[in-house]
């Protein structure tokens, strides 16, 4: 797989020699970047306002506590953490100038100096303590904890040197480190991160109405040299897709991204002056399985239910073609799949799932009730109603049932839907918080009543798997023990968002991780 | 008429007391509470979603829930929003402005709509009023959201550099403020120009009707004075009524056109605060919604007492 494991493979090597900085290499990989933001007529031009729709307001600013997604849109400009993500989602420095890992276990991140916060507070070390003893004390009720739950220990050496000692070798740590905003450092001894949020990111944050808009400005002290090269970064908040649309269509916003990709494709056609970025695959399109009880407990069921589904038909119908066919890990992981490679029941076969459906004692077919789904995504109801007729002709029935996203996401958290229910995943920091979803030893694993003990050790063991080879292997096996036991059944992946903007936008790179990490290197060249 | 407006205020007390215990426990029957709808598919583990449930006070029963809420709001505290931690009524107040001025906006617009087809279907008959009664049939029974969005998609398409969604506050610029303020005006308006349309139209028919108009008319006065200052200043008072009770039909309307609009104004934030489940805003909203709408039923029954004789009795 990509690129991301290539890079990976560089670090490691390099980081296990002794104390070799990273800083030559991160040098290069920036350049890389950096060139794509010069555009072909020169250097970037500086100030102006950059204007982004946004189709939800943040819940939270503070990294440490914030829950919602929509947040993570603001906090990626605000904050910075100690290593992040290229374009090609491969792993550099940021906050860190570089890292060394003397044995599996232990990392020892060199950071750099003549770092301010936005409050004019200097960056060190103690930071980057005082940011994981928040994440660790329970009563700050993280997220993060159970991401950074391998962390045993947080030294600071000096005010330029921090130590983790991890408790177990995990695979999963540096890709949650350069994930804005699982890994972003906060200033010690400032409170109220949540309506007043103080990074050390390319942007400061100016103020928030909500609903209606939410402004930031540049950070004069960035550690970038030159950069951001804009002013001004205006979100405005439009909820409904059209209205959205129509706000990029008349430039009252220079960029947004939308979730239909049929739109998405239909808009960038309207002019030939919008850029048009579909992204890496990131997001694919589950339906869960209630294994606790009724029908589908039993495999041979599954199995018809798998070989019932036509999901290239899904991917071409319900996406317009702008994706591809799903497993577990959407291609932009290691080991993600690559929408093509064969996996078992997979192939459609109606005949064969009647057949399995009559060993199973129905042979005039089942009827499996209700099958929920997100009223509020009109592309996940699509799907829904294809796969509704593509079982009918196996003979497996279900009732369609749109539901309101809060209460669906109670049934599917808690395991208390009928048979069926559908919510897609987004993209996750590592594979692993995609495959804890199912892993039977966690509580959603639990919730959907997996019972599988050599799932289970292979979770763990890719987790802990920190060569990127290795990785992938463990994780392509462990698509195959799901797709052949149908513990949950993936139809199709495809880019969490699509992005467009004006082509007087210049310098922006797109990133599968949907994070806007870019906009410090964006200028305007109108 | 002292007795009856403290008996009735004592009513609309009961009244809210009663939407406000409704609103309470209907929210939080509906599986899925606000941590969950927070943290979406991010995943989150189970004790951390329990330790922000026990931080709100969210783990205990809901009966002791909604007296600590009632407790609170008798002394005017209404709590804080979930999302941004800032007090309820602070949060309320700009919003409620901009759902008064998109009221406003809407109301005009059904005045104008609704008073000149009435007027024309009635004055005119024949055709006309064929047509208006057609038109108004349709924008009854079209939900004011898929007019909203014909609109947004419309004006989106032909008109992309002309129309701008979104909302200019009125302290930036009155003028641009009301402009922006049009098109969600016109979705909202339209069905209650109907209501308006229709009751013109029957108010103007049984005015002309009467002796005093033909008097007028008779004594050969000029056709416009008869319109003005005999018809529509007979035919006013019932319109106004019914003008005034559509308050409701607005602030339930302003739910969806603000959210396709991007009007920030309450019923956006409403709209919001119902799929984020931020109970408090929730629970502040729809006391003040409900107080709006008692409080103008109150405004028109007292104006009926003063206005007519009878109803005292």
């Amino acid at each position: 797989m990509g690129k991301a494991s290539d890079s990976e493979t560089t670090m490691l090597a390099i980081s296990r020699r002794n104390m070799l900085r990273l800083g030559l290499v991160s040098g290069a990989m920036f350049m890389s970047a950096g060139s794509l933001a010069f555009g072909q007529d020169g250097s970037p031009k500086r100030g102006g306002t950059l204007t982004i729709g946004a189709d939800a307001d943040p819940i939270g600013l503070d990294p440490v506590t914030l829950t919602a997604y929509s947040s993570m849109d603001f906090t990626a400009l605000i904050y910075s953490g100690l290593l992040r993500w290229t374009p090609d989602m491969e792993i550099e420095p940021d906050l860190a100038v570089s890292y060394e890992q003397p044995d599996a276990t232990t990392y020892v991140f060199r950071l750099r100096e003549g770092v301010k916060f936005h409050n004019g507070q200097d960056f060190s070390a103690d930071d980057v303590k005082h940011t994981f003893d928040r994440i660790m004390d329970p009563a700050s009720n993280s997220r993060l904890r159970s991401y950074y739950a391998n962390v045993a220990e947080v030294t600071v050496v000096d005010p330029y040197t921090v130590e983790f000692k991890l408790s177990s070798p995990d695979a999963a740590f540096l890709r949650f480190l350069a994930t804005n905003p699982d890994g972003v450092i906060v200033p010690k001894g400032v409170e109220g991160l949540t309506e007043k949020p103080v990074g050390t990111g390319p942007f400061v944050f100016e103020s928030y109405q909500p609903g209606q808009q939410f402004t930031l400005s540049a950070n004069k002290g960035y550690y970038e040299e030159g950069q951001p090269y804009l002013d001004t970064v205006v979100f405005k908040f439009y909820r409904d897709q059209a209205t959205l649309t129509s706000a990029l269509r008349s430039k009252a916003v220079d960029m947004t991204w939308l979730k239909d990709p049929r739109v998405a494709a239909q808009v960038a056609k309207t002019s030939p002056d919008l850029v048009s970025a579909p992204g890496q695959t990131s997001r694919t399109f589950p339906v869960w399985i209630n294994l606790k009880e009724g029908p589908l407990t039993d495999v041979r069921v599954r199995r018809a239910l798998s070989l019932a589904t036509n999901r290239e038909l899904c991917v071409q119908v319900v996406l317009g073609g702008s994706g591809k066919v799903g497993a577990m890990l959407p291609e932009s992981h290691v080991g993600g799949y690559d929408g093509k490679s064969e996996l078992p029941y997979y192939g459609v076969d109606v005949e064969g799932a009647r057949a399995l459906l009559a060993e199973a004692g129905y042979p005039d077919g089942i009827d499996l009730g209700e099958y929920i789904v997100v009223a509020a995504n009109a592309l996940d109801v699509a799907c829904a109603q294809l796969l509704q007729q593509q079982w009918a002709a196996a003979g497996i029935r279900v009732q369609i049932n749109p539901m309101e996203t809060a209460p669906l996401l109670a049934h599917w958290n808690e395991g208390t839907f009928g048979t069926l229910l559908s919510v897609a995943l987004s993209w996750s920091a590592d594979a692993d918080a995609i495959l804890q979803r199912i892993a039977p030893s966690s509580q959603f694993g639990a919730a959907l009543g997996i019972k599988d003990d050599e799932l289970d050790k292979m979770i763990d063991m890719a987790r802990a798997e920190i060569d990127p080879a290795a990785r992938a292997e463990l994780h392509d096996k462990i698509q195959r023990l799901i797709a052949d036991n149908v513990y949950v059944l993936q139809v199709y992946q495809y880019p969490l968002r699509w992005e467009l903007w004006w082509n007087y936008v210049d310098g922006y790179e797109p990133l599968a991780a949907n994070i806007r990490s870019y906009v410090r290197t964006t200028w305007r060249n109108d | 008429m002292k007795r009856l407006i403290i008996v009735r205020l004592a009513w609309t007390f009961a009244i809210l007391l009663g939407v406000s215990f409704i609103a309470f426990i209907l929210m939080r029957a509906l599986p899925g509470d606000f941590v969950l709808a927070a943290a979406g598919t991010t995943s989150v583990s189970a004790e951390a979603l329990d330790g922000m449930r026990a931080e709100l006070g969210l783990d205990r029963p809901v009966l002791e829930q909604y007296l600590v809420w009632l407790g609170n709001a008798l002394q005017g505290d209404f709590g804080a929003s979930f999302v941004t931690h800032a007090p309820v009524l602070q949060e309320l107040a700009p919003r409620f402005f901009v759902t008064l001025q998109l009221s406003l906006v809407a109301i005009v617009m059904a005045l104008l709509i609704g008073g000149v087809t009435g007027l024309a279907s009635a004055r005119l008959r024949g055709r006309v009023d064929w047509l208006v009664r057609a038109i108004n049939g349709v924008s009854l029974a079209v939900p004011n959201f898929v007019i909203a969005t014909l609109i947004v998609l419309l004006a989106g398409l032909y008109f992309p550099q002309l129309v701008v969604f979104g909302y200019t506050p009125f302290a930036v610029d009155p003028l641009k403020s009301f402009g922006n303020l049009l098109l969600p005006g016109l979705a909202l308006g339209l069905a209650v120009s109907v209501t308006i349309s229709e009751n013109t139209r029957a108010a103007v028919l049984e005015v002309s009707n009467q002796d005093f108009v033909m008097v007028a008319r008779a004594k050969g006065l000029k056709r416009s004075t008869v319109l003005f200052q005999y018809l529509l200043r007979n035919a006013a008072t019932p319109i106004i009524t019914v003008a005034g009770l559509q308050v409701a039909t607005l602030l339930g309307g302003s739910i969806l056109v603000e959210t396709i609009f991007a009007i920030p104004g309450m019923g956006q934030y409403l709209f919001d605060s119902i799929t984020r489940r931020d109970y408090p805003v929730i629970q502040a909203i729809v006391l003040v919604a409900a107080g709006v709408v008692v409080l103008i039923n109150m405004l028109v029954d007292i104006a009926y007492i003063r206005a007519d004789a009878r109803v005292r009795l």
